[in-house]
């Protein structure tokens, strides 16, 4: 038998471009389900995660899969948004704390998130280098943001414009950067954090300018009591210093200023179901339990999971027949080979085990290779299957 | 065959995956500290004007460490603190704003809404405008005003009945067991408040139709909650009086006689002569919004009352 294998062993080192297409080919074929098995699970267990660390959702009626990844993936879903009220609300029930997420925004390409200093702890989020936020206009950067574009404490970005075209739209909002993340192999990685304040600002609800009471004659249209209109050459500041972040200010009732989602962190299980009874019958809003929308968006994937099996297996089919002629073919070329072999002394038994130890050999490689990959899958798959989504977000 | 790469000394490479895979196994997870491990600390309450770090002394039961971080010598309504300042602001386990506009630098923080209460907030329908107050406009959203509202609210001391309310509530919500202490320590400052309320009820009567002059406008919750007509300038005590002071007040004593003059300090020599000359005396009314050099608020009220019971003769001038 040994001798079998060495034979085998020498002829396939010999073949080794036909031999190495092969095993690769079965390696595809054997680790194929098992990649396919490990993402899936990946997948389902990285949403689940998310979802069940968010408690509960708060948002405005409409779908909750859209508010779910808007507010869990900082995705854009273009929901509606609630209003600060709501937040305010919610946090004086007293059952739980109100988490406000002001999506929407871009910076850089990466998505510029405005929320609360909660937030941070919710996510159990780490300072690495620099320190929190403590002033409007500052930013923190996720650990993917600060690589990326190779910035750091000290450092500033700008946002990105929300109106291209529209001149008198909003300009883009200078942010200093004072802070980065450590990484959390998770959506926030991929984001920017900002105060609340600070995105409603770099949205245009809020500006600074030169005061109006000592401003110079020629950037006034009208004084009238007390009360000074201002013409179109009064300049908003696009950056909030030390020396302007005073005359930083906003207009209306702060009440009514957009939140995109807010996350509901109730004291425990009665507030929790008190919270959702609040919400049942409202006629704008809705209260969801992440890990529930999460958990019908698995069962999603495991249907679509099952069809592709399917697939696979069919595929897998192909490549098995694909290998059978492959051997088949090789064997029939070596037809000569096997008559020197029986000319030489050698049995048609010996003929058979050296073969049968050629396409074991390759089995074997395969299945190792193929074991790998499933390991590899088992402990990576879902920081991976993360950064896929990240990355194609 | 010679010469060509052995692709298939694979033992070699596989035998490499596998430590590679190994190697990667054993590679150390991301830590998963937890936040907010129990600690030792006591319960923290960082406020942003002396009234109400005293109004929290006054209330908290044992064990309550109630910090005032504004540097002696700035007025905390105007005080400008850096990222680390803030930062202290938001390891608090609780914030005590005041509202009304006051310390402007909370509207431009980051702090922990969840552990903030603005104690003036729901006191009242509305908080007054400042006088000096400029409105403007830009664009079609309408006018408005940046300092707007005047913000010195607890001069109104059933209003600092109510703001002082609010830290009790929210005591007690963080300490639920330590209830009784907290309320009976409040209505303790309770009595105290109503007491300078009540006499200050009494000097309105008295100065029914008196008209006073102010060096600051700081007064104008004292003067909307006890009646009094207060105009105010922009002097400061330990400043001399420019000619253009002068001329102003001057020309605001033409429209508005008065013949006292509430000062949030006691003012330089030559200013009191100046106003002597002009038939005005001066009343020290400090709002008290920094830490005094000796005592604490309520003495520092109590000698505010008795400087206004002595111009109106409700007693007798030291």
């Amino acid at each position: 038998m040994k001798d079998s294998l060495y034979l085998a062993w020498r002829y396939l080192r010999h073949h080794e471009v036909k031999t190495l297409l092969l095993v690769l080919s079965l390696t595809v074929f054997l680790a194929l389900p098992l990649v396919m098995r490990s993402m899936s699970r990946a997948m389902q267990q990285s949403f689940l995660a998310r979802a069940e660390g968010t408690p509960l959702l708060l948002g405005q009626k409409g779908s909750s899969l859209d508010l779910v990844i808007e507010a869990l993936y900082f995705q854009r879903k273009d929901v509606e948004p609630v209003k600060k009220a709501d937040v305010d609300a919610i946090q004086s029930t007293g059952l739980g704390m109100a988490i406000p997420l002001r999506t929407g925004l871009r910076t850089q390409g990466f998505p510029l998130v405005g929320t609360s200093l909660a937030y941070f702890d919710l996510r159990k989020l780490r300072i690495e280098k620099g320190r929190g936020l403590a002033l409007i206009g500052e930013c923190i950067l996720g650990s993917e943001v600060a690589e990326v574009l190779e910035l750091g404490p000290g450092d500033a970005l700008l946002t990105s414009p929300s109106t291209l075209f529209d001149l008198a739209g909003v300009y883009p909002l200078k942010l200093d950067v004072v802070g980065v993340l450590e990484p959390t192999q998770g959506p926030d990685d991929a984001a920017v954090f900002v105060d609340l304040k600070t995105a409603w600002v770099a949205e245009g609800l809020g500006h600074g300018h030169e005061d109006l009471a000592r401003a110079d004659a020629d950037l006034v249209l009208r004084r009238q009591g007390d009360t000074v209109t201002a013409n179109a050459k009064l300049v908003q500041y696009n950056e909030i210093t030390e020396s302007n972040r005073e005359s930083f200010h906003f207009h209306g009732d702060a009440a009514s200023y957009p939140v995109s989602a807010v996350i509901v962190v109730p004291h425990d299980e009665k507030s929790a179901t008190l919270l959702r009874g609040r919400f049942v019958d409202a006629p704008t809003l809705q209260i969801v339990r992440p890990a529930q929308v999460v958990d019908s968006l698995n069962a999603q994937i495991f249907r679509f999971e099952r069809v592709l099996q399917i697939v696979v297996w069919t595929v897998g089919l192909a490549t098995a027949v694909m290998f059978v002629l492959v051997m088949a073919l090789s064997w029939k070329l070596r037809a000569e080979e096997l008559r020197t072999m029986t000319r030489l002394g050698s049995s048609r038994w010996k003929a058979l085990q050296i073969m049968t130890s050629e396409v074991a050999l390759m089995v074997g490689a395969s299945a190792l290779l193929a074991g790998l990959v499933g390991v590899l899958m088992a402990r990576y798959g879902e920081p991976w299957v993360q950064t896929l989504i990240l990355r194609s977000s | 065959m010679k010469g060509r790469p052995n692709l298939l000394s694979s033992g070699r490479v596989l035998l490499s995956l596998t430590a590679l895979a190994i190697v990667a196994c054993a590679r150390k997870a991301p830590p998963d500290v937890e936040r907010g491990a129990d600690r030792e600390e006591p319960f923290t309450v960082y406020t942003v004007s002396y009234p109400l770090s005293y109004f929290a002394e006054r209330v908290a039961p044992g064990g309550v460490q109630v910090v005032f971080p504004v540097p002696e010598g700035i007025d905390p309504a105007f005080w400008m603190p850096s990222a680390d300042a803030i930062q202290q602001f938001q390891a608090a386990d609780l914030i005590l704003l005041n509202g009304a506009g006051y310390a402007r630098w909370t509207g431009y923080a980051t702090l922990p809404e969840e552990r903030v209460v603005v104690t003036a907030d729901g006191c009242r329908e509305s908080f007054l405008r400042s006088e000096d107050d400029v409105r403007h406009q830009h664009g079609p959203e309408g006018t408005h005003a940046h300092s707007g509202r005047a913000f010195t609210t607890w001069l109104d001391f059933r209003l600092a009945v109510c703001q002082a309310s609010r830290i009790r509530d929210a005591f007690v919500q963080q300490m639920p067991d330590r209830k009784q202490s907290i309320s009976e320590r409040f209505e303790a400052l309770e009595r105290d408040l109503l007491d300078l309320d009540g006499r200050l009820c009494e000097v309105s009567k008295a100065a029914a139709g008196q008209r006073l002059l102010a060096s600051h406008p700081v007064y104008q919750y004292l003067a909307d909650a006890y009646g009094l007509s207060i105009e105010s300038l922009h002097l400061e005590p330990e400043q001399e009086l420019s000619q253009d002071d002068v001329r102003t007040l001057d020309a605001l004593l033409e429209q508005h006689p008065a013949k006292w003059m509430l000062w949030e300090g006691a003012p330089l020599p030559s200013t009191q002569s100046a106003l002597a000359a002009r038939g005005v005396n001066v009343i020290v009314f400090s709002p008290a919004g920094q830490k005094p050099a000796e005592g604490d608020f309520l003495r520092v009220m109590r000698e505010n009352v008795r400087g206004l019971e002595c111009a109106t003769r409700l007693t007798k001038c030291p």
